[in-house]
């Protein structure tokens, strides 16, 4: 088959050659003739240019033939192609800290603990673990058949190994602080303390981890599923140095390996027959950096991806497909609001601040945004629990009138000129001036909006924000307090300079509380004090993930944290099962 | 010939050390840092990688470090891609670049010069009005529109060629079109104005007078003697199309270096930042000495010069 291509190829350049020799014949025979200003020179260069292009199209069809074939293949058995959008910084999950590299190491790699699609953490290395002294000591005992890609079994010295180089200041591991609840660990990484045997971490013996916290932390074993607590291979990393996480160093111990990695283009990732819990079904995963959403959606329309997300979907093609049965839509832990900058005039007043937060309705968000966003006026999501009911204030713009009267400025008259600072996006800037027009209609005052470039943005909020500006912030972990301790007055991302010894008191008592009730509850009276009574943000909305899944592709979920977990995925029409939805 | 090759080489040292000086200056003026992110750090957390690369010195230390891992050839490392040294992200992504940009570019020496050629010999016709629409459309139209447009007929419509990706020789011809689409155009504007200035010149008729035919004339006196404006725009037009191009490399996700010339300014990305700066500042250097070249192939006059 091959060999027959060739030929005719060969063929085709005798046959070129032969044309191209008669064209310039004719060319030279007729420019002795032409006179000048006659169009026959002009032909003639076209008529060459169209050979140079003759000749390149025989060129490439010789090469070419078998991807065509395979380009009309709708999909390969046991092979997912999926779109990653842009180049995983690192695939050091000490020092990674985006969801793109996520996606890529939660298929590699297991911890102590693995999140369910519905975000319980169950065992993984850890067989089974005790937690003694009130909460402030933890036991793991790690199961006896986990084994890395090289064959040598996962041990308690990895995981402290891996805790010891996180918490390291050369590391500068962005995710350090994850462990600060562990004593001594924030002294060691600031540097404080030189010794690593002052950190709260010790393997008793291979199979054994035991973690000390300096005050008991309900959400702890969470953190022992996330990607910056997985264990490290000593000898790999000390031996590759920065080279460590390419695929021909790299050992790991989840359901896939890492078998390629061309950078900026593409990853792929194989089965690993001997995880534990057993070969994945999937042969192997194609993760394609494809930045450019209309494209993405292309290739998968066109059957070269099986599966896209947000980052592969514009709104347009949203709208398009709603009602295609590939199409599925999931709220994340993922929530966007306005935020007070209330050191500044007039916003140090509450009044002020509550009644712009009455003054929008939420409802308008997803008609603009319109991939099925969940409005919200509480900080805590519905799906956290702590917040069954709204602890936020609603809309009500005949409430909002009355409290920016009694402020001094009825009906917005005399009001002082505002700002709101917002990062240059698109989806960005529809909620603004949707915000801004909200507040416009129901107040009668008028916000000038501004917009900086992410990074310059983010330095403004930091250093010195204007009066308001919008905000966002994603769950590292299931529970209330990735979200409540935001806005504790200790946090380096609130930026709002509202500071209440009573919320931090509430947020502190709600950390050791062991139990849950009472932890729900103290949890639901921060919220109230936060969206309710001092207002220094106003929650908005909560973003969700929108995918398309070809048929033939089943067993892919998408969990709130937008952890995307391969294992139990199939492709192919042996495949049996739905797509799973996660509550 | 050589030697004034060699001088040239030699005088874009201290070109490249402007250019790496400013750079350096500039990136660090801008507000915002490479460690700004949505979730802000703890202080600490920001000092230990500020100190990890050396971003906690004065910026005059920071300088002299620089320049001399630059001395060493060490363009740095990148803040943003852990683990990867500007070095290697280079020579991944430079090699693709220049795969397309040398396909594209033939095209659009291929297509613009012929073009113009046969608009200005054909002046105030069809086919001049004809190749100035074309060639005016390639020129403002820009390259995301003409891409979108390209994936959509022959990708989505035609099913003929792949949506993007970088897989086999098939994926390389939608991005080089693209590509080639405004170079090609404006080389057919540039080559039109120069043709029309010389078949005006006394030369030329004195060429056809003395009987040469037509054939000879255009080829060996008319389009010659226009070429050399078009050499001189080749020179940073090479230097342009084979660094790559973000919005081709964005749309049909091409793995080619275009994409780091912005992608590295968003993300503060300092040394990434210069590593681009200094190899297109490079190629520029080389191709404008081929142009010196090539200047001295079609017109003799200027071998005299150099040879003085």
């Amino acid at each position: 088959m091959r060999a027959k291509k060739l030929n005719s190829g060969a063929e085709n350049g005798r046959h070129l050659i032969c044309f191209v020799k008669n064209r310039l014949a004719t060319l030279v025979a007729r420019g002795r003739k032409a006179p000048l200003g006659d169009g026959a020179i002009t032909k003639e260069l076209s008529s060459l240019t169209l050979v140079v292009l003759l000749i390149c199209t025989c060129l490439i069809q010789g090469g070419c033939a078998e991807s065509l074939t395979a380009l009309r293949k709708p999909y390969e058995d046991g092979v997912l192609r999926i779109n990653l959008g842009t180049e995983p910084p690192g695939l050091d999950w000490h020092t990674s800290t985006d969801s793109t590299s996520f996606d890529v190491v939660s298929n590699l790699m297991v911890g102590l603990t693995q999140y369910t699609n519905q975000l319980e953490a169950k065992p993984a290395c850890a067989a089974s673990w005790e937690v003694l002294d009130g909460g402030r000591r933890y036991l793991f005992h790690l199961r006896h058949d986990v084994y890395w890609t090289d064959g040598k079994p996962v041990t308690a010295y990895d995981f402290e190994f891996a805790w010891r180089r996180l918490l390291a200041p050369e590391t500068a591991a962005q995710y350090a602080f994850f462990l600060y609840d562990i004593v001594g660990a924030r002294a060691f990484n600031t540097g404080a303390s030189k010794d690593v045997n002052t950190v709260g971490l010790k393997a008793l013996d291979a199979y054994t981890f035991e973690v000390k916290l300096a005050k008991p932390a309900a959400y702890f074993i969470y953190l022992t599923a996330f990607c910056p607590s997985f264990p490290q291979r000593k000898d790999i990393v000390e031996r590759f140095k920065d080279r460590w996480t390419e695929p021909e160093n790299l050992v790991t111990n989840g359901p896939f390996k890492l078998s390629r990695w061309q950078h900026e283009y593409k990853i792929e990732l194989e089965a690993n027959e001997k995880f534990f819990e057993g070969a994945p079904k999937l042969k192997r995963i194609k993760m394609f950096m494809v930045p450019e959403a209309s494209t993405a959606f292309a290739l998968y329309e066109n059957n070269e991806l099986d599966f896209v997300d947000n980052r592969s979907f514009s709104t347009p093609d949203v709208e398009r497909f709603r009602n295609s049965p590939e199409y599925r839509n999931f709220p994340l832990l993922r929530a966007y609001y306005l935020a007070f900058n209330v050191s500044k005039k007039p916003f140090d007043n509450a009044d002020v601040r509550r009644a712009f937060a009455l003054s929008v309705d939420r409802k308008v968000f997803p008609k603009i945004l319109r991939r099925g966003e969940r409005p919200t006026s509480s900080w805590i999501p519905p799906a956290l629990g702590g917040a069954g009911s709204d602890s936020g204030l609603g809309f009500d713009p005949a409430e909002g009138r009355r409290l920016l009267a009694r402020a001094g400025y009825p009906d917005g008259r005399g009001f002082p000129e505002t700002k709101l600072l917002y990062p240059n996006r698109e989806d960005v800037r529809l909620v603004v001036e949707a915000t801004q027009d909200e507040i416009k209609r129901n107040l009668g005052v008028k916000v000038e909006l501004v917009n900086q470039e992410l990074k310059v943005y983010l330095a403004t909020t930091r250093k010195d924000p204007p009066q308001m500006f919008r905000d966002s912030w994603g769950a590292d972990f299931p529970d209330p307090e990735t979200f409540m301790n935001l806005f504790t007055s200790y946090n380096g991302n609130n930026h709002t300079r509202w500071h209440s010894p009573e919320y931090d008191h509430l947020i502190e008592a709600a950390e050791g509380e062991q139990d849950s009730a009472r932890r729900a509850e103290l949890y639901r009276r921060a919220d109230v004090l936060l969206c309710r009574e001092a207002v220094p943000i106003v929650p908005a909305y909560l973003a969700t993930q929108n995918i398309m899944v070809k048929p033939w592709v089943k067993g892919i979920a998408i969990n709130p944290l937008d952890f995307q977990f391969f294992k139990t995925v199939t492709v192919g029409d042996t495949a049996a099962g739905e797509v799973s939805k996660s509550p | 010939m050589i030697f004034s090759i060699l001088k040239r080489l030699f005088m874009a040292v201290p070109v490249l050390l402007i250019v790496a000086s400013l750079t350096f200056l500039l990136v660090r003026v801008v507000p915002g840092g490479p460690f700004d992110s949505e979730k802000s750090l703890p202080p600490e957390i920001v000092a230990n990688l500020n100190a990890k690369y050396h971003l906690d010195k004065p910026v005059h230390e920071q300088y002299v470090l620089y320049i001399g891992r630059l001395c060493r050839g060490d363009l740095g490392v990148s803040y943003k891609y852990v683990n990867r040294t500007v070095n290697d992200i280079l020579f991944d992504a430079f090699p693709v670049s220049c795969q397309l940009g040398f396909v594209a570019l033939l095209l659009s020496v291929v297509f613009g010069v012929p073009l113009g050629a046969i608009a200005a010999l054909g002046r105030g016709g069809r086919q001049d009005f004809l190749a100035m629409f074309v060639s005016t459309l390639g020129v403002s139209v820009p390259g995301f529109v003409i891409g979108a447009g390209l994936i959509y007929i022959f990708a989505i419509q035609l099913k003929a060629l792949p949506v993007g990706l970088w897989e086999s020789p098939w994926h390389v011809i939608l991005p080089a079109v693209t590509l080639a689409f405004s170079p090609a155009a404006y080389l057919a504007r540039l080559t039109r104005a120069s043709v029309l200035e010389i078949v005006e010149k006394d030369w030329v008729r004195t060429a056809r007078s003395k009987g040469l035919s037509y054939r000879t004339t255009v080829l060996r006196h008319i389009l010659r003697n226009s070429l050399i404006p078009v050499v001189t725009v080749l020179g940073p037009l090479t230097a342009i199309v084979i660094t790559g191009s973000f919005v081709v490399e964005y749309i049909y996700a091409i793995p080619g270096m275009g994409r780091f010339f912005i992608t590295a300014v968003m993300n503060r990305d300092y040394d990434l930042i210069l590593g681009t700066t200094l190899v297109f500042a490079l190629l520029l250097v080389i191709a404008n000495t081929f142009v010196d070249v090539a200047y001295q192939l079609l017109d003799p006059r200027m071998r005299m010069n150099a040879e003085d």
